[in-house]
């Protein structure tokens, strides 16, 4: 009776908010794998059709724009939704998220509710989180 | 706790050393941007992560080094290493603040004075970045406002307790109350989930209708209760979650003394103060919207934004649009994925009249709106399931008894070994000895096993011995004005924990004696044609069974011919050795106890007691400790231990009837020989084996024990091996070897020096086990 | 599914929402002695409290959530909301 589950990938360098906001989702049913910066993200991209992407922006190795840049770009291609979550709140952070081709631009904290009513809203078209 | 919390504490310990070590690299390598951008990064993913939690002043803290190492990584600071002790300092502070966390799980009540003072230093060098307010101190408002009479919709008891409370802390708590109106049901309104996010909630209590219908005229779907609401939350809070329903919902601030008066009976006439926000006429879930409207605007950024919009960006784009009009009700169709239809779309939704009423609420919106209590659940039952790690925490005491058991796993199967001697003594069965004994190997191996096994979970690494010497030689030598370089190598060498424990103390003597006496001042160094910076190498390797740690530094030297006076001005030495005495000989002069190398007593190591200190509570862990120096080039002290101490080998032997233990480290061989060939050398005993003079001891007279070898017997002599000098020791009777946990000497005889512990052997009796060096010094003085 | 109506006992589970209303009014209405069971309960939507508070049904398990344990409970449990079950605390 239920449908395949929505394949959320949750990027982000820092544990702790990598916990958060897998145990956010998975919680509201989604499926969610992890992936510490954006050069695995990547990776888990080439390998996995993921419904979802949430990642953060400040990250080693490949930072949040890149990663999206390169997710967006024919080596991965995939139009999946992204949502980016950041830190920092300076001017021009979202035109550049939005440039690299996110759908969404946060600022964290983000609340609980919130985070699940915007993934929610974001893969509405692709099964429903059981 | 809490796994979020538990994983933040674990991620932070990783932090904070890695933070730590890019700061002190940082110095002796002030331009390399990837340690800035390293440190910056820790210091970053420290800011993001406590953000989830209630540490504000920890927040606020590494968001100030943050900046620092922000500017720094933009080039718009050098640091200098004012700027690293100030992070230095700040991440300490944080280090403490953590411990308390981790048992309390909140922070010390003092960090918002500490975390003030150092957020001040840290902003210093930005110039004191007005932007950025140093302690947001929360405006203390205290509107005491006249209770109003819905008050008595609470409990009096819970009042009464309240208002006592209220009076003793000299706090307030606000409280609410909101009264939905009959429709709003039909408005996907729920007035108890939006209570349920009130933070910091102290009480609700439900304000019936003034008279509940009769069941069969009651209509399920009109709102007829309110509520009333007590919390800590600030009015800000409030304001913005009752946003939309200002008009139904009432605030008011309370203290002690106003409870106490509505509880005398004095009551507001009126409501007084009612929380104002803009009256928004939205008939859907307001978050939703929003949401839905963010989405939005981002699709139509990177519309506009973009002249070119790939297919697969498009296509994105095009998702993100359908799905927040799906959100909003609007069943749009974009079947062509043309930017400009997408661009028209996301106008038309955006555009200056509201979305559309979706009059029936979906109710799924509703079901989707309480996750936090889903998550807390969620906390509670599956601790991360996500984070598996395949390391297992133990508590070390577990590890401890775990040992503890091995040892008198030990013990009972060495009781075999008796009882074999028995069987066959005492009952004459020689068969049923054969099959003790049989058993016994048996058991016997697996006991090894077992013990190797707990002994490898009780290894740790020496980077847990080494990793305080980084701060250590940083901070001293800028105290002492030299300039000094750590290098260490093979912190990846595994010991034992009691021998990483013990070694802590006897390391740090040694790196501050040559920090202190061996590393000259850069000057000094520089005339002596070295380069000014020292260099102080910690390194350890496993040899065999043992760990070898060296310290090694490139000052100054020892002065054999300056030691061997001094040893024969405090007459540690006579003056025949003060001719004869080779150079290595007179360096190790400074392990004799009551020699200082120092002229004058400095406040870092020259407190009286020096390196004898060091040899004693080395050779105490079963280890040996030598030194090289060579004037002008350095010196080298090296320190050689057990790989583990938990478990030792001793062989027994007796004198006049009494047992007595050495450890087996120090047997060289057992040698029987005839009483005549035992041969006397200035009135020492000695005997030649393979052509090499060997001194005898006869430990029953240094023991003082009454007993004399029968002539006609052979001398029956063990050979051990201390300070490389082989000594024969004349004893009764040689035992078997056996594995013992020795315990150190306790009571009565914890002044017998000549006895390092006392262990239990398998027949109940207990073994005392020699320390060889005292045994041989009493020797020499009987002699 | 947030509601199973049986016999004598109602089990509410996970979130209850405004769907679930009418038919818990309407089994509380035609039940005799109900008895509601909120242990898996995470959130009651208000409809579903005023129904409860209004046919006072016998709360068979307590709800492991805490927010509903801590303060829905208590109302469910006082006699028209001025007796508590549970001793009170202060904040």
């Amino acid at each position: 009776m239920t449908e395949t589950p929505v394949k959320v990938l949750v990027v982000d360098d820092a544990a702790t908010v990598r916990l958060y906001h897998t145990s956010l989702l998975s919680e509201a049913g989604f499926a969610v794998e992890e992936a510490a910066n954006g050069l695995e993200a990547v990776e888990a991209a080439l390998t996995t059709a993921f419904d979802l992407f949430v990642v953060d922006v400040n990250m080693p190795k490949m930072n949040g724009y890149t990663c999206v840049e390169t997710l967006r770009s024919e080596t991965v291609g995939t139009p999946a939704p992204v949502l980016m979550i950041s830190t920092e709140d300076r001017p021009g952070d979202a035109e550049r998220a939005y440039a690299a081709g996110a759908n969404l631009y946060m600022v964290k904290p983000v609340s609980a509710e919130r985070l699940v009513r915007v993934a929610r809203m974001l893969t509405a078209g692709r099964g429903i989180p059981a | 706790m809490n796994p979020l919390l538990a994983q933040f504490l674990a991620e932070a310990a990783d932090l904070l050393t890695s933070v730590d070590e890019g700061l002190l690299q940082l110095e002796r390598d002030p331009g390399d941007p990837e340690l800035v951008n390293e440190v910056f990064r820790a210091a970053h993913t420290f800011k993001g992560s406590s953000g989830l939690f209630d540490f504000p002043e920890l927040t606020r803290l590494t968001h100030a080094a943050e900046d620092l190492l922000d500017a720094v990584r933009g080039g718009k600071l050098d640091l200098d290493s004012g700027m690293t002790d100030d992070l230095l300092a700040a991440f300490d502070l944080i280090r403490g603040w953590l411990a308390h966390v981790t048992q309390h799980e909140r922070l010390p009540a003092s960090a918002g004075a500490d975390a003030a003072i150092l957020i001040t230093k840290l902003r210093g060098p930005l110039g004191g970045d007005a932007t950025t307010p140093v302690v947001e101190k929360a405006p203390i408002v205290h509107v005491i406002a006249p209770p109003p009479e819905w008050l008595s919709h609470f409990e009096q008891e819970w009042l009464d307790a309240t208002a006592t409370w209220l009076t003793t802390t000299s706090s307030t708590l606000r409280f609410a109350r909101y009264l939905p109106d009959e429709g709003c049901f039909f408005r996907a309104e729920d007035p108890l989930h939006l209570i349920s996010q009130v933070p910091a909630l102290a009480r609700i209590a439900v304000v019936p209708p003034d008279e509940w219908p009769s069941p069969d005229d009651y209509d399920e779907y009109a709102c007829l209760i309110g509520f009333v609401l007590a919390t800590r939350a600030g009015h800000g809070e409030l304001d913005h979650l009752f946003r939309y329903v200002p008009d139904q919902v009432e605030v008011v601030e309370l203290d002690g003394d106003a409870l106490r008066r509505f509880l005398n009976g004095e009551v507001a006439p009126e409501p007084v103060e009612a929380a104002d926000a803009p009256v928004v006429d939205d008939p859907q879930d307001p978050a939703v919207v929003e949401d839905a409207y963010a989405i939005l605007a981002a699709a139509q950024t990177s519309l506009r934004d973009q002249q070119e919009v790939g297919g697969v960006r498009l296509a994105s784009i095009a998702h993100s649009i359908a799905s927040a009009a799906a959100a909003l009700g609007d069943i749009s169709e974009l079947s062509d994925l043309n930017a400009e239809q997408l661009t028209e779309t996301v106008n038309r939704l955006l555009g200056s009249t509201p979305a559309p009423p979706a009059a029936p609420p979906p109710p799924a919106l509703i079901e989707r709106s309480a996750p936090e209590e889903r998550i807390d659940r969620g906390r509670a039952d599956d601790p991360g399931g996500q984070v598996g790690t395949k390391i297992l925490k133990v508590d070390q005491e577990k590890v401890d008894h775990l040992m503890e058991l091995v040892g008198e796993l030990n013990v009972a199967k060495n009781g075999l070994t008796f009882l074999a001697d028995s069987a066959e003594e005492e009952f004459g069965s020689r068969v049923l000895s054969r099959r003790i004994k049989d058993q016994y190997s048996g058991l016997h191996r697996i006991a090894e096993e077992l013990q190797a096994a707990v002994m490898d979970v009780r290894m740790l690494p020496l980077s847990v011995a080494f990793s305080r010497f980084p701060r250590l030689v940083r901070d001293l030598s800028r105290r002492l004005g030299k300039n000094i370089e750590l290098v260490m190598e093979g912190e990846d060498t595994m010991a034992d924990k009691d021998v990483i424990e013990a070694l802590a103390d006897p390391l740090v003597h040694l790196v501050r004696n040559s920090l202190d006496h061996g590393i000259e001042l850069p000057d000094e160094r520089t005339a002596a044609g070295k380069p000014p910076q020292a260099r102080i190498t910690l390194s350890a390797v496993a040899d065999g069974d043992a760990v070898v740690v060296e310290i090694a530094d490139d000052g100054r030297g020892i002065d054999p011919v300056k030691v061997k006076r001094k040893a024969y001005e405090k007459g540690l030495i006579s003056e025949e050795e003060l001719e004869s005495m080779g150079d290595q000989e007179a360096v190790e002069l400074v392990f004799r106890a009551g020699f200082s190398t120092a002229d004058q007593v400095s406040d870092l190591s020259g407190r009286g007691v020096g390196m004898d200190a060091v040899r004693a509570s080395v050779e105490k862990l079963g280890g040996t400790v030598t030194m090289k120096s060579e004037l002008g080039t350095g010196s080298v002290t090296r320190l050689r231990l057990p790989l583990s101490m938990a478990v030792t080998q001793v062989m027994v032997v007796s004198v006049a009837g009494q047992r007595f233990g050495i450890p087996v480290d120090l047997v060289v061989e057992t040698v029987r020989v005839p009483g005549g060939e035992i041969g006397r050398v200035l009135h020492q005993d000695v005997v030649v084996l393979r052509g090499e003079v060997v001194p005898v001891i006869d430990l029953a007279a240094a023991l003082r024990m009454p007993w004399t070898p029968d002539e006609n017997d052979d001398r029956r002599i063990l050979i051990v091996s201390l300070h490389g000098q082989r000594v024969g020791l004349l004893v009764e009777q040689f035992h078997r070897e056996v594995d013992v946990i020795l315990k150190p000497m306790e009571g009565l005889l914890a002044y017998a020096d000549e006895f390092s512990g006392t262990a239990l052997l398998g027949d109940g009796l207990v073994l005392l086990v020699l320390n060889m060096k005292e045994v041989l010094g009493l020797a020499a003085r009987a002699a | 599914m947030p509601l199973e109506l049986h016999e004598a006992t109602a089990t509410l589970t996970d979130v209850v929402t405004v769907d679930e209303v009418e038919p818990l009014a309407a089994w509380l209405r035609a039940t005799e002695k109900p008895k509601v069971n909120l242990r898996r309960c995470n959130h009651l939507h208000t409809g579903a409290l005023q129904a409860l508070l209004l046919f006072r049904p016998k709360i068979s398990s307590a709800p492991a959530n805490a927010f509903l344990a801590e303060q829905v409970l208590p109302l469910l449990a006082g006699g028209n909301g001025t007796a508590s079950r549970q001793g009170s605390e202060p904040p």
